[in-house]
């Protein structure tokens, strides 16, 4: 796998009072924050706080109506090659007839090009990303016979496998096992020290006290961006959750920090 | 007016006209819902497998409605028990009992003698030539389903809209799932004399599609929806008649016409409000990124 | 017994049909595929409506049929991509719409004929056994073309169907894609219209990989099971029909008995799947 020099000054994504626009709505405005290069940014708050939709603005899906958003200091649509994403699973069919191996080979596509079928240097670079999240028995497997664990670590696997600078989930241990949450950890924080850039949309407080650097509460504003531990206090937490009950380690509980 | 009142001066001008307003009127109605479960595919499945059970009625000299009516039902289990299957999705199913159902017309067809002459009047329809009985058929037909209809209005809204809910609520929602579509299937057939079994399909769908364009209340679009429908079906004879075309395929370019009008021009949701509206924003991204996915399916995912 | 299979294949008008249903059978097998997989079963069936004009008009300027279909397909090919955009009205019912519309002006040229019904008849159901040599070249340069492209962009399409909001975030336009595989199914279906008319190409298209798909776990095999489908449907419908017709007297339209065997194959297939259960045992380790 290439790797490239954490240029830690240089920002992997950039948000400047941005402000998207989806169906009529404003879903969110004037946000600002930034992912550094081998940084670990959460994106938290309750569903329908717009989530899913900051991730989508970051691939250039959704339009910018205000500010601005950089990608790996260009536009969003003109960074897609180098940006991975990694959806939920139950979005794909699950009887389409492709193997493990075969998904997270389409990874290899934008290198590959056009016309052109992945050589033996894809197959081998698939082969060790779908190693690195533990599952290189399972290459052959029909996607659809896999566990939602595992299929949620085949979709990492083809992330990986496009050897991203920059890399976003969506919700990415909803209704996953726990063993298949730990070997995803363990593959992202690999990813972030060969110096990607890692964001995660997510409402699992617990991911981010875990793994993460930065945390953004996100409900439809802005209410705190920074490290984990100045950004997730009982107020802005409140700010965020309006004090509903939140999902801590899959249980419902509602947060109240010593 | 006085060039309406001529055109349809004679007895099979006449009941031309009323079976085109029976037929429009029905068909606004039962294409709202259609439209609102996002059933075009599966009407056109429906429309076409009304052809095999026309010509079966018509072989085994059964009644028409009742031959093509029966055939339908049958073939709405098959889609539906397939569809059921976890390798086979709906939309291929659809087609598969589409073309299947139409092969098998055209095989009972052809095994008979004057093959070419029957066909086209079942395929497009053969207003100028409907009788007193078709008429009647048509307006009891009418009444069944629009009084169904009426009945189950509220279930069938709450269906289309929150499925889950609606069973939520302990209503049996495949039952009546069933009730509409076999509602959509006796409206095709009754259809058949005035616009035949392929194009029966856009005097159900166009008209309502069309007041969907021009209006966001549901009341309004099952008033204006069947509006819509006999407009056209009536605008479309009386063009016929004049320029000796089909009367059946005039009445659907009609229809289709209004729509493609609507689309250019209704105030919200018309192409040419949509352009005047959307300026490029201020930010760098000028232009909107890749519409979330819509396949041609319904939306069974 | 092979007295009963290879009889009707001497005479050439015969063995000019099988070629092209032999031909047609691995076209729509391929293209079907992706039909399939990207349910685009309406989509196909729309096409078939909206190049019947095209071959009307055609006909009545005297010029090749295959040219005033193909014009239609790829116009139709090309409003059906953009009208997938418009989500008030749902892609589906403009299609059924813009289908039936293209339609009827089909049945408006062709009612002002004299040959009206008979002129209907050629088109909506084909006439296989009048393909000449012109018929089965210009068959052959779409098959070759069709077949190429999907080739070349085979694993791009794939990834579309599979997952297209993936391939989007991937950096594929969408758009695009769409509209390439709609040509592609438009070619198909002009290429095929001569010998099984508009209405039964989806048959052609639709069933063989539909079959496929049941008995199939990878992309390969279902690719192959298609093509095999196809081919059988097509060389067992002409023979039941030719045999039917000679020895039994019952005169079937060619094009509906290929569609019947397809069928057969689909109901076949479905029986096997079905004994099978699903998916055998692959048990998923952690």
């Amino acid at each position: 796998m290439s790797r490239r020099e954490p240029r830690r000054r240089e920002t992997a994504l950039a948000f400047d009072r941005a402000a998207v626009r989806l169906g009529g709505r404003t879903i969110w405005s004037d946000l600002s924050l930034s992912v550094a290069h081998g940084q670990f940014v959460a994106i938290l708050g309750p569903n329908g706080a717009g989530k899913s939709t900051l991730i989508k603005a970051v691939l250039g899906l959704v339009p910018v109506v205000r500010g601005s958003i950089t990608v790996l200091g260009r536009a969003p649509r003109a960074a897609r090659r180098e940006v991975a994403y990694v959806p939920q699973a139950d979005t794909l069919d699950a009887e389409f007839p492709v193997s493990a191996l075969q998904v997270v080979l389409m990874g290899r596509y934008p290198r590959v090009g056009w016309v052109r079928r992945p050589g033996r240097a894809d197959r081998a670079a698939a082969r060790d990303a779908l190693d690195a999240v533990g599952l290189a028995g399972q290459a052959g497997a029909r996607f659809g016979t896999l566990s939602g664990g595992q299929r949620q670590r085949v979709l990492l696997a083809r992330a990986i496998a496009q050897e991203p600078r920059l890399l976003l989930l969506d919700e990415p241990t909803n209704g996953v096992d726990a063993v298949s949450q730990q070997l995803l950890l363990l593959a992202l924080q690999r990813l972030r020290a060969d110096g990607a850039a890692v964001v995660v949309a997510t409402h699992d407080l617990g991911l981010a006290h875990l793994a993460c650097d930065d945390v953004c509460l996100l409900n439809h504003h802005q209410v705190g961006f920074g490290p984990v531990d100045e950004t997730l206090t009982p107020e802005l937490l409140r700010a965020a959750y309006g004090g509903q009950a939140i999902e801590l380690g899959g249980q419902g509980v509602i947060v109240a920090r010593p | 007016m006085s060039w309406l009142a001529g055109t349809f001066s004679d007895d099979f001008a006449r009941r031309a006209l009323v079976e085109a307003v029976l037929a429009g009127g029905l068909c606004g109605v039962v294409g709202v819902h259609v439209l609102l479960r996002r059933l075009p595919f599966l009407t056109v499945a429906l429309a076409h497998a009304n052809f095999p059970g026309a010509v079966l009625a018509a072989l085994l000299g059964l009644n028409l409605l009742l031959g093509a009516g029966l055939f339908g039902v049958l073939v709405v289990l098959v889609v539906v028990g397939l569809g059921t299957r976890d390798r086979v999705e709906e939309t291929s199913a659809v087609g598969m009992v589409l073309a299947g159902a139409f092969a098998l017309g055209v095989l009972l067809l052809s095994a008979q003698a004057g093959f070419t002459k029957d066909l086209s009047a079942f395929l497009v329809g053969s207003i100028l030539t409907v009788q007193r009985s078709d008429l009647v058929a048509t307006a009891v037909t009418g009444t069944l389903v629009l009084g169904v209809l009426a009945a189950l209005h509220k279930e069938l809204v709450l269906g289309a809209f929150d499925r889950g809910g609606l069973a939520a609520l302990g209503y049996p929602v495949a039952g009546l799932d069933l009730a509409l579509v076999l509602c959509l299937q006796l409206t095709l057939v009754s259809a058949l004399p005035a616009v035949g079994a392929m194009l029966a399909v856009a005097l159900v769908v166009a008209p309502a599609a069309t007041a969907r364009l021009w209006t966001d209340r549901l009341g309004t679009t099952m008033v204006l929806a069947p509006c819509l429908g006999i407009a056209a079906a009536v605008a479309g004879l009386a063009v016929s008649q004049h320029v000796r075309a089909a009367a059946g395929a005039t009445i659907v370019l009609v229809a289709a016409a209004l729509f493609g009008l609507s689309l250019l021009l209704a105030p919200r949701h018309g192409l040419v409000s949509k352009l005047r509206r959307s300026r490029p924003p201020a930010g760098r991204e000028a232009v909107s990124g890749d519409a979330p996915e819509r396949g041609t399916a319904p939306a069974a995912r | 017994m092979s007295e009963l299979v290879l009889e009707p294949f001497r005479l050439p008008y015969m063995q000019r049909a099988l070629a092209e249903v032999l031909l047609l059978g691995v076209l729509t097998g391929v293209a079907g595929v992706f039909v399939v997989l990207r349910r685009l079963a309406f989509m196909s069936d729309a096409l078939t409506h909206t190049v019947f004009p095209g071959l009307v008009v055609a006909h009545l300027a005297g010029r090749s049929l295959a040219l005033g279909a193909l014009a239609f397909g790829v116009l139709t090919a090309v409003l059906f991509t953009l009208l997938a955009a418009n989500r008030r009205v749902g892609s589906d019912a403009g299609m059924a719409i813009v289908l039936t519309a293209l339609f009827s002006v089909g049945v408006v040229l062709v009612s002002r004929q004299h040959s009206y019904t008979s002129d209907l008849t050629l088109f909506l159901f084909g006439r296989v056994l009048t393909v000449d040599r012109a018929d089965l070249v210009t068959t052959l340069v779409l098959a070759v073309l069709v077949l190429a492209v999907l080739a070349v962009l085979g694993k791009e399409l794939v990834l579309r169907a599979f997952d297209p909001e993936g391939s989007t975030a991937m950096g594929y336009r969408g758009v695009v894609l769409d509209l390439v595989l709609n040509l592609l199914i438009a070619l198909v279906v002009v290429a095929a219209v001569k010998a099984v008319g508009t209405v039964l190409v989806v048959a052609m298209l639709v069933v063989p990989a539909a079959s496929a798909r049941l008995l199939a776990d990878r992309l390969a095999g279902m690719t192959i099971l298609s093509c095999a489908f196809g081919v059988l449907g097509g060389w067992g419908g002409l023979l039941a029909s030719y045999q039917l017709s000679v020895r039994g007297g019952l005169r079937l339209a060619a094009g509906a008995t290929i569609v019947v065997v397809l069928v057969a194959c689909f109901l076949a297939a479905l029986a096997v799947a079905a004994l099978r259960g699903r998916d055998g045992a692959q048990a998923a380790a952690p």
